[in-house]
């Protein structure tokens, strides 16, 4: 029971009341796991992960934290609220949205400063992120004025400075080129060996076998579609046709016409009378 | 076609501008004299200037205070050139309408410097006319000048730990915060719709849909920048935020801040005297 970190039962979750973004989500997720979600665009992904990070609230059912629900009442409570902030680190979708500060040093040392950890420390973890991710030279620039890669790392760092037990990250991969990805997927394997809970909302399934066990697949009735183990799902291709993951499509070699079915690992594929699955690296 | 690539281009122009101007925070993270002074004292010294500039006397005085704020902004590494445009852009608007009926002779009677019969109204510039317009429009300068100086020497974030420094509410502190962001994502985010529609549609299409275009924006927008301050409010919270901020460089009163005040205690000393 002490390992149960977050318990959802039956949530629902809409925008102003009538735009409907979660419909019943049960999910219960323990200590040390490694979890992705994958789903169309608008499944709901990110407003699941909001939900984790109390920063919207269901409009029924219940999300329980070790034990207490995440309401707006437990939030107001400020030692709850900052325990709560140290242990839940979340990387947002857009990371415009998270780098508000004039300067990138100032963005990173953020969320440490705001949770009152001491300023020797901070400087010591600054210093350890910024070799890893290689931000030496980006510190004193304004962060809207950054690639969307660098912003990313940016963001990626300021929530790592905060080393919490449970890592949310929104998409973390999109817009990065091949080598930072590699980077970051490194860097979450890592941190995962650490023991720590990794939850990642993403699209790219060539990520997904390395850096979870557990994937669960958000359908387009905004609810849980299927979940299980890794390499079941991604080797369950109606589920992921179903589910927008997958796409087929014919091109050109010389003369014979291939039809290509994106598909996220290579082991298993029919490959009679032209007719092959490809690892698609991107 | 010429024309509407014109107006296009100054409107992104004129956007770009405001936003540099205001928002940056790039002149006040530059090594200059001002820069370098602790916030709290910025702030009372600056208020200082004000006061004497408000209450100034002669024309003598408040060129006196004009030339030392141009002077302090040349030793903060602020381009003059910069700074005058900044300035005077906003001049105009305050000083204009009080300041060119106070030249006209119906309102400052006194000796004619010359006169104009315009729709046979007769129009008497008068010495004491342009004595008193000078005078205010120069007021208004030095005082626009000094507050525009304190502004961009100092970064956003600072300033408003200032104002919480002495004492007022978190409330009015957060939402002058609040708003500040406010305006700064509308600028941007009108900047860059007027980008998206030129790259969709070429040019601003024609007249017509141009103004339809530019009715959906303004509504549009401003809902939008709502949801992306709404959404950045969430990133501070969910990064242990609770409502006070804080800064990673602590204010620190040095010597070069002591001598600073010095200097500015016995200038308005000075003043003081020789205007009695
Ligand atoms: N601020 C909002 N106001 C109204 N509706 C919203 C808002 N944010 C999301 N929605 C709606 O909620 C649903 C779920 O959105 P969500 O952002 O959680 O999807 P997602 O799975 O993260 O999608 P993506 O892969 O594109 O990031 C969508 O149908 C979307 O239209
Ligand atoms: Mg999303």
């Amino acid at each position: 029971m002490d390992n149960m970190i977050f318990e959802l039962k039956n949530v629902y979750f809409s925008y102003l009341g009538k735009f409907p973004a979660l419909n019943g989500i049960d999910i219960k997720i323990q200590k040390g796991q490694k979890i992705s979600i994958v789903g169309a665009n608008g499944s709901g992904k990110s407003s699941f992960l909001q939900i984790l990070d109390g920063l919207i609230f269901a409009d029924s059912g219940s999300v329980n934290f070790y034990g207490r629900e995440l309401n707006e009442k437990n939030f107001n409570d400020d030692k709850f609220c900052r325990s709560f902030r140290q242990k839940v680190g979340f990387v947002f979708q857009n990371p415009d949205v998270q780098l508000f500060c004039p300067t990138v040093q100032e963005d990173i040392v953020f969320g440490p400063l705001h949770l009152g950890v001491e300023k020797k420390l901070i400087e010591r973890r600054l210093e350890r992120l910024v070799s890893i991710l290689g931000l030496q030279g980006l510190l004193d620039r304004i962060p809207h004025q950054l690639s969307i890669g660098e912003k990313r790392k940016v963001a990626i760092a300021s929530t790592l400075i905060i080393e919490p037990e449970i890592l949310i990250l929104d998409e973390p991969t999109a817009g990065l080129d091949p080598l930072t990805t590699r980077h970051i997927i490194d860097l979450l394997i890592d941190t995962g060996a650490s023991g720590k809970t990794i939850i990642t909302a993403t699209h790219d399934l060539h990520i997904v076998e390395e850096i979870s066990d557990i994937v669960y697949v958000f359908g387009c009735e905004k609810k849980i579609a299927s979940f299980g183990k890794a390499s079941c799902i991604l080797n369950d291709m109606e589920l992921l046709k179903a589910n927008n993951l997958l796409h087929i499509h014919s091109h050109r070699h010389k003369d014979t016409v291939h039809v290509h079915s994106h598909r996220p690992s290579g082991q298993g594929g029919a490959s009679s009378i032209g007719l092959d699955t490809h690892i698609d690296h991107h | 076609m010429k024309n509407t690539n014109f107006i296009q281009r100054s409107i992104i122009g004129a956007l770009s501008f405001l936003r540099d101007s205001i928002f940056s925070q790039e002149q006040a993270m530059r090594p200059g004299f001002l820069q370098s002074l602790d916030p709290r004292i910025k702030l009372i010294t600056f208020l200082v200037f004000i006061v004497q500039v408000l209450f100034a006397r002669s024309l003598w005085e408040l060129s006196f205070f004009y030339s030392l704020c141009l002077i302090l902004a040349v030793f903060s590494k602020i381009k003059l050139g910069f700074f005058l445009l900044r300035t005077w852009i906003f001049i105009p608007l305050f000083s204009l309408f009080i300041a060119v009926p106070a030249i006209l002779s119906f309102f400052s009677p006194g000796e004619v410097l010359f006169s104009r019969n315009i729709l046979g109204l007769e129009f008497m510039v008068t010495r004491q006319g342009v004595d008193s317009a000078l005078f205010f429009v120069l007021r208004v300068a030095s005082s626009v000048s000094f507050a525009v100086l304190l502004s961009i020497t100092t970064r956003h974030f600072e300033l408003l730990r200032v104002l919480r420094v002495f004492k007022i509410p978190q409330i009015f502190v957060m939402t002058l915060g609040t708003s500040y962001r406010y305006v700064y994502l509308f600028v941007e985010m009108t900047r860059n719709t007027y980008l998206a529609i030129k790259s969709r549609v070429g040019i601003l299409a024609h007249y017509k849909s141009g103004q339809n275009i530019v009715a959906w924006n303004i509504a549009c927008l401003w809902s939008r920048s709502v949801h992306l301050n709404e959404e950045v409010y969430k990133a501070m919270l969910s990064r242990g935020y609770q409502g006070e901020a804080l800064a990673w460089v602590d204010f620190k009163i040095r010597t070069r801040d002591f001598f600073w005040l010095l200097g500015v205690v016995l200038l308005g000393m000075t003043n003081l005297v020789i205007r009695s």
